[in-house]
């Protein structure tokens, strides 16, 4: 994996002042992949948004994390079906 | 400019307190949070209302402000000066401190309160986060592009202007209709510092030729006369790639499908790499047959039965 392309945790908790634990628990709940290179944490570049996203549920609607991961279940389903739903318009156009 | 009723903003009556409008924003922001309703314009705007209308009422001297002139708000600041000049005469002091509230973070909201907002506290009033004050990504921006289905056929470089800025692109070929790329740091300004925010780009994709297409393959129709269907024989048809001979079985049915590997579709972000061409027969049945054919189709009939 490229180190560019990764950021250390320490700097996510300074950046967005969040406390370890709470990324600690995202990574122990699945919520978010943690990378450890070198004895060093780092999420990658890409998951950023979704580390915004829980940060916020979490921060400012007062989510536990159980509720977050029932969120993003929910939400990973919409976005399947969303996709399902241009897959079907897109082939429904084989008919018309 | 309208006046704007916090109260029914927040479901709320006049003489609700402290908790009771606490408790009614986070309902209503549980409620409306863009999080929970992505690509939903309408929670969007009914969140940014809920922050605006939480903003004044749990801010003890912006909600006396507001109860205080409500539809008169225009007038405020004369109101105000006049209230100052008399405080002063008695060797007091006027004007609002502001507090930190407790509206909800998030790039999303940045710059959208209502101009009766602005107006009536000012564009400084705003106070925001909830004490985190964290850097935040920039909002991401949406555009969407209209492209022909042959235009995407091949991957080619086109210019986009987003937000009077030029940004040039490669489409990549076999993006398909309703799909959204994302192009990074081409969004938003981040907050306090955060990074900008994405371009996602949805691909409107019109198909102006005779095939349909679903992923990588594509489909079509060939009309095949009567003889070339039962004898057999070779007819040319037009592919993406250009021409192609086939070759057609005798006694060949009609609704027959064959497939012409390889000269579908190109697959998304897969080089030298496509689909297949699926092509229907339909027969042509002979119309106004002559006195002659008639005969002889006839006759052809007797040996079938």
């Amino acid at each position: 994996m490229n180190l560019e392309e990764l950021i250390a945790t320490e700097e996510l908790c300074e950046r967005y002042r969040v406390e370890h634990t709470f990324i600690r628990s995202l990574s122990k709940s699945g919520l978010i992949e943690v990378v450890t290179i070198e004895k060093r944490e780092y999420v990658h570049c890409d998951k950023m948004a979704d580390f915004e996203k829980l940060m916020r549920l979490h921060y400012d609607l007062d989510i536990n994390l159980e509720g977050l991961e029932a969120i993003k279940h929910l939400l990973d389903r919409v976005n399947e079906l969303k996709d399902q739903n241009i897959a079907l318009k897109n082939r429904l156009g084989l008919y018309e | 400019m309208e006046f704007i009723d916090y109260y029914k903003t927040l479901e709320l009556d006049k003489s609700a307190t402290k908790a009771d409008i606490k408790k009614a924003y986070r309902k209503l922001a549980r409620k409306y949070h863009p999080d929970l309703n992505p690509d939903d314009d309408s929670a969007k705007k009914r969140f940014q209302q809920l922050n605006e209308a939480n903003e004044v009422l749990s801010d003890p001297e912006k909600r006396k402000k507001y109860d205080e002139y409500g539809k008169d708000w225009q007038h405020a600041e004369h109101f105000e000066q006049q209230k100052q000049q008399r405080s002063q005469a008695r060797g007091g002091a006027g004007g609002f401190g502001g507090r930190p509230g407790s509206s909800y973070s998030g790039s999303f909201d940045d710059d959208r309160f209502s101009d009766f907002f602005e107006q009536m506290f000012g564009g400084g009033a705003r106070t925001r986060g909830t004490g985190r004050s964290p850097q935040f990504k920039g909002q991401d921006f949406n555009a969407e592009l209209q492209l022909n289905l042959t235009d995407v056929y091949t991957s080619h470089k086109q210019t986009l202007t987003v937000n009077g800025k030029n940004i040039r692109l490669t489409i990549p070929a076999g993006v398909e209709n309703g799909q959204t790329i994302k192009i990074k740091g081409h969004g938003g300004p981040g907050a306090q510092g955060g990074p900008k925010g994405d371009l996602l780009i949805t691909f409107k994709i019109a198909n102006n030729t005779d095939f349909k297409r679903e992923k990588e393959n594509l489909y079509r129709s060939v009309e095949l006369d009567f003889y070339t269907a039962l004898l057999g024989g070779e007819i040319t048809i037009d592919t993406f790639k250009g021409k192609a001979k086939l070759t057609i079985k005798p006694e060949t049915q009609n609704g027959t499908r064959v497939k012409l590997k390889g000269k579908g579709f190109p697959k998304y972000k897969k080089e030298d790499e496509y689909g297949d061409l699926y092509i229907t027969y339909e027969i042509k049945v002979p119309e106004n047959l002559t006195k002659k054919e008639k005969e002889l189709y006839t006759e052809l009939q007797k040996l079938r039965s």
